[in-house]
């Protein structure tokens, strides 16, 4: 067996880092163990710092202009595919699985690209009020969002948690354990990308000893949290949201308009109209 | 006109376009020879020099396009959605590398300028390609739970004054939507649409899918009135619109229609006079007044008339008229001779109702069809000009007392295309939107367009709308 | 030597004509970007962006206003006002030098044998925080010295607070300290916080007196537009509408290079005529803009772009 150890970064703002605690996991796979950074604390905080840059610039793009991006980003998926599928082999997944889990994820890719530039139409509307005033509710996004994929070596199940905030304009730190090698390999992606920095920020890691920094972060507006997450750690989440109001819901991972809504506040102006 | 600082011409180059001695029809994924044995010419309005040559579709032209789309129907109906979508991203990408030469293309054909192809038209382009195809996939979400499908071969006929961008318009969405396409280009202006042709080809698209035949009116009249053809989708003059939506009595066929406008332009004592002014030379003299929405009737306060006519006098001497190449030109060249002897009328009979007129000075190339901006005040409602499309830089000015006043002159005209509105006051414009009977209206901007923005008119300015949510209704039919 | 200053047949309007004139002070943001914007498109090569490189050194004020400017300091860059680049005696010399009133002497004797003006700061530049009389002090002092034009701000404390009446009686008060010497009144766009308030802000400043309204201090980091000077600009020709005195515009703050000069001369030239295009009436405060202009002139005249050590430190 290959004893050789190799380390892997997260991805933070548009730089890969290690864990400023220096701490390590390992994650095994058919030709190599690898070591992915634990996060901390303090890598989460400093996370938040990016993702709110990452904020700003991103939801400061038209809408037309972030669809470009993550359909850009597809095909740059696209051409890597054969370096995917078998990151997934590696992981332990038969061939065909692979693939199809690959191709899949690339469709949903270029769904929620699409969906960019046109959500609004579908979730924002005018309301007929009794009275001589333009009544109209559109939906901004939530700010900066934390996501809990599952678990999964799946880039599929990977991208259908974190496109909903993305494609609306939230920016999004996740955090993966055995999917992180996953979402690292990913995140080579997106550095390429025209994605601004902080958009998307990966960390990896367990989560045990930051579940309390990121329920408890002021600006961390919503918490996403996957459909198998252990129910004793989705009420500690809970329950410390409360004392911000924040966001908490669970993702069930469907491809459809509902996907985004748990990311999106709703406004409504009121306009009187009159000479 | 002494000028203390000229400029200098700047011109684009021309070299980068690779046109043909002729062309041929594109049917069933490939150039072919007309089976009319035909060719008509195609010549650049601003210099009169014949640019190519490019086939004539008759009877047998059309019909071998309609079978090759009937063909290629049964195709794209096995295509997947999502791979629906990635022909069309394709193409949109193809589009912007190409974007350059399509612009200097589009302004040698057409007479517009250059600036103008290059920032609004081309990119526009490509944006509805890229928007529609991002429907093609999700379409089930559009309208709630209803069931839809496409209509299957669609006809599609546009106008010469936004050749590509009209191309997009109809298309985008009917290829999104799983239908087909026979598209019938403007006389004037063919040669964006063969490149068009080309774009598809190497994009993959698969045979019937997308056919292009080039002709006149006669070539239309066989596309609207071909059995085969399930829906028509028509830009142009009422006239024609007219004409068409009588062929199609009794057929069950599809049909969507974007015809003439005489907008109103609405500038209210408390607008920024500025801006406004702005405004107003944008909505009539953007691309010479070939616009179907154009702002052609400037409805002015009487209270700011003479500030506002000054300022918009002064506003319209810095257009700068002539070579569409030469990258400062504001006003390109007319598109036909025979649009110019019409403007040329039009204006004539303006002058001899009793209307003031106010034109720019400037200087023509020799070659070329060209027309001064025209302003005309003291103009009655009744006089020909305040009624009849003009389609020319030529603005008509009347003027109200009151916002009641200003609503009953905006709508009284056959058309409703759209309007413009004019005022710092929220509550003023947007009582004055819910009374103005057009399809698009615009508050303190003109002339903005966007693939998710619905346009089209009231009226006899037409029905149906191309672009956003709705658009995609122009190609979809219920699946009972 | 004679310095050919501006004759001041200026027309003050009262304090009710001004409010009168101020009614009509809504500028649409959109509106007004889109037009800048679409000026900038324009394409100045050759014959008339070399025309445009001359009329911009012409048009410069060179300016030093730096805690650490010395006698020697002000010497080397009347030196490079007067003969911008010595390899080139074609290039014209620049307008004048914009100084702070201790320097004003030094300067005045560094242009003499030229047509250079020195213009000073005065009136607490730049954040004009101080009472009246002390501003009118400071700018006496200046006069005193030789100053030929002098450069004030607004009060911005008072505009804010919406006592407009203390603006205009600041700068009528300045004017009348000024007499003939050529006063250009800073706006401080980057503090008004609307367009409209560029607009209300020019039209008190051009009624009280002011025969040049300035965009900025250069001071703070919003510096020159060129959708504040488009409002400036039209408030200037609604002024000479109504009054028939020409007011000129002075940019001053952050225009880095020839290409944005180029296209503020663009953007006067179409929004409000050629009469502008002098440097009669149009100012550019420039510190580090004027080399890039003479480099751009260079290349035009040689074909290949020099470093900046070719032309001598002003």
């Amino acid at each position: 067996m290959n004893e050789v150890r190799k380390t892997y970064k997260m991805y933070v703002g548009n730089s890969f880092i290690r864990s400023e605690s220096g701490r390590t996991y390992s994650i095994e796979l058919s030709s190599e163990i690898i070591e992915l950074p634990q996060a901390s604390r303090k890598d989460v905080r400093d996370a938040v710092s990016q993702a709110k840059k990452g904020y700003e610039s991103w939801s400061s793009l038209t809408p037309y202009n972030r669809a470009q991006i993550l359909y850009r980003l597809s095909e740059m998926i696209e051409g890597r595919k054969a370096s995917y599928i078998e990151l997934l082999k590696e992981s332990g997944i038969k061939n065909n699985k692979a693939k199809k889990d690959i191709d899949e994820a690339i469709e949903i890719l270029i769904w929620y690209a699409g969906i960019t530039d046109k959500w609004e139409q579908l979730s924002g509307n005018l309301n007929p009020v009794a009275g001589s005033y333009l009544n109209i509710s559109h939906q901004e996004p939530l700010g900066v969002s934390f996501i809990f994929p599952r678990d999964t070596i799946s880039l599929k199940s990977l991208l259908l948690c974190i496109l909903p905030p993305l494609s609306v304009g939230c920016s999004v730190i996740s955090l993966s354990k055995n999917a992180g090698v996953l979402a690292i390999m990913l995140a080579e992606d997106l550095n390429n990308s025209d994605l601004p920095a902080g958009t998307w920020n990966i960390l990896t890691g367990s989560y045990s000893n930051i579940i309390e920094d990121i329920s408890k972060h002021v600006e961390i507006k919503g918490i996403g949290v996957n459909m198998d997450f252990d129910n004793k750690d989705y009420t500690i989440i809970q329950s410390n949201a409360s004392e911000s109001v924040k966001r908490t819901f669970s993702m069930n991972e469907t491809l459809n308009l509902l996907s985004l809504n748990p990311f999106l506040q709703t406004k409504t102006v009121w306009h009187p109209k009159g000479k | 006109m002494v000028e203390k600082w000229s400029y200098s011409e700047s011109i684009e180059s021309s070299e980068i376009v690779n046109l043909e001695k002729k062309y041929g029809h594109f049917i069933n994924g490939s150039f072919v020879s007309p089976k009319s044995k035909k060719y008509f010419d195609t010549i650049s309005p601003s210099t009169e020099e014949l640019l190519s040559k490019v086939s004539f579709g008759g009877k047998e032209d059309v019909d071998s396009a309609v079978a090759s789309a009937k063909e290629g129907f049964k195709t794209w109906t096995k295509v997947k959605p999502v791979d629906r979508s990635k022909y069309l991203f394709k193409i949109a990408r193809l589009i912007q590398e190409r974007s350059r030469e399509f612009a200097v293309l589009e302004s040698m054909d057409g007479g517009k300028p250059i600036r103008e192809s290059r920032d609004v038209d081309i990119p526009q382009v490509s944006a509805n390609f890229f928007y529609f195809a991002g429907w093609a996939d999700k379409l089930e979400l559009s309208w709630s739970n209803s069931k839809f499908k496409p209509y299957g071969v669609a006809g599609q006929i546009i106008p010469w004054n936004f050749p590509l961008l009209m191309l997009a318009w109809k298309v985008a969405p009917a290829l999104a939507t799983g239908n087909v396409v026979v598209l019938k280009p403007a006389e004037t202006t063919p040669l964006t649409a063969l490149m068009f042709a080309q774009i598809c080809a190497e994009a993959g698209l698969p045979d019937g899918v997308f056919n292009l035949v080039t002709g006149n009116g006669e070539t239309g009249s066989y596309i609207v009135n071909h059995k085969d053809v399930d829906k028509i989708a028509f830009t142009g003059s009422t006239v024609v619109g007219k004409q068409i939506q009588a062929s199609l009595a009794g057929t069950g066929k599809g049909l969507t229609l974007e015809l003439g406008g005489k907008a109103a332009n609405i500038v209210y004592e408390d607008a920024s006079i500025d801006q406004a002014v702005e405004g107003v030379v944008n909505g009539i003299f953007f691309n010479q007044g070939h616009v179907c929405c154009a702002g052609s009737r400037l409805l002015i306060q009487e209270s700011i008339q003479d500030q506002f006519i000054e300022k918009l006098e002064r506003r319209m001497q810095q257009l700068r008229v002539g070579n569409p190449l030469d990258k400062n030109t504001d006003i390109g060249a007319i598109n036909s001779k025979q649009q110019l002897e019409k403007i040329t009328e039009l204006v004539e009979s303006g002058v001899n109702d009793g209307g003031s007129i106010y034109q720019t000075e400037c200087d023509f190339p020799g070659n070329g069809f060209w027309f001064k901006p025209t302003l005309f005040t003291n103009v009655q409602p009744a006089y020909r000009i305040a009624r009849e499309e003009i389609f020319g830089p030529v603005l008509t000015t009347i003027t109200f007392r009151t916002p009641e006043e200003a609503i009953e002159i905006a709508n009284n005209t056959e058309y409703g295309l759209s309007a413009g509105i004019w005022s710092e006051k929220g509550s003023k414009i947007l009582w004055t939107a819910d009374r103005l009977d057009a399809g698009v209206i615009w508050s303190n901007t003109f002339n903005k367009f966007d693939p998710s923005s619905p346009f089209g008119g009231y009226k006899e300015s037409g029905f149906g709308r191309e672009g956003g949510r709705h658009g995609l209704l122009s190609y979809l039919k219920e699946d009972k | 030597m004679v310095h050919d200053t501006q004759t001041s047949e200026k027309i003050m309007l009262s304090w009710s004509d001004t409010t009168e004139l101020m009614n009509l002070s809504s500028v649409d943001e959109t509106g007004l970007k889109e037009r800048v914007a679409s000026l900038a498109t324009r394409s100045i090569k050759k014959d008339s962006k070399l025309q445009a490189l001359n009329m911009i050194v012409s048009m410069c004020d060179l300016t030093t206003l730096e805690g650490q400017d010395t006698d020697g300091k002000i010497a080397q860059m009347a030196a490079k006002a007067i003969s911008p680049d010595p390899n080139d005696s074609s290039v014209p010399s620049v307008a004048a030098v914009c100084v702070y009133p201790g320097l004003v002497k030094t300067a005045k004797e560094a242009v003499s044998k030229s047509n250079v003006l020195v213009a000073s700061v005065s009136s607490y530049f730049p954040s004009g925080q101080a009472p009246l009389e002390l501003k009118i002090h400071d700018t006496k002092y200046a006069i005193n010295n030789g100053a030929d034009e002098i450069d004030i701000v607004i009060n911005r404390k008072a505009f804010l607070e919406g006592d407009y009446k203390k603006v205009f009686d600041e700068i009528y008060a300045i004017k009348e300290v000024c007499g003939d010497v050529h006063l250009k009144t800073i706006l401080e766009v980057g503090e008004l916080g609307s367009y409209d308030n560029v607009r209300r802000a020019s039209l008190i400043a051009m009624s009280a007196g002011s025969d040049f309204i300035k965009t900025s201090t250069g001071k703070i980091s919003e510096g020159a537009s060129r959708e504040a000077c488009c409002v400036m600009a039209k408030a200037v020709l609604d002024y000479r509408k109504v009054t028939g005195s020409i007011v000129g515009i002075k940019v001053a703050g952050g225009i880095r290079d020839a290409k944005d000069a180029i296209r503020y001369l663009v953007l006067i030239k179409e929004e409000i005529g050629e009469d502008w295009l002098d440097l009669k009436y149009f100012r550019f405060g420039a510190s580090s803009l004027l080399n890039d202009v003479l480099r751009q002139i260079k290349k035009l005249k040689t074909g290949a772009y020099q470093d900046s050590y070719y032309f001598p430190r002003g």
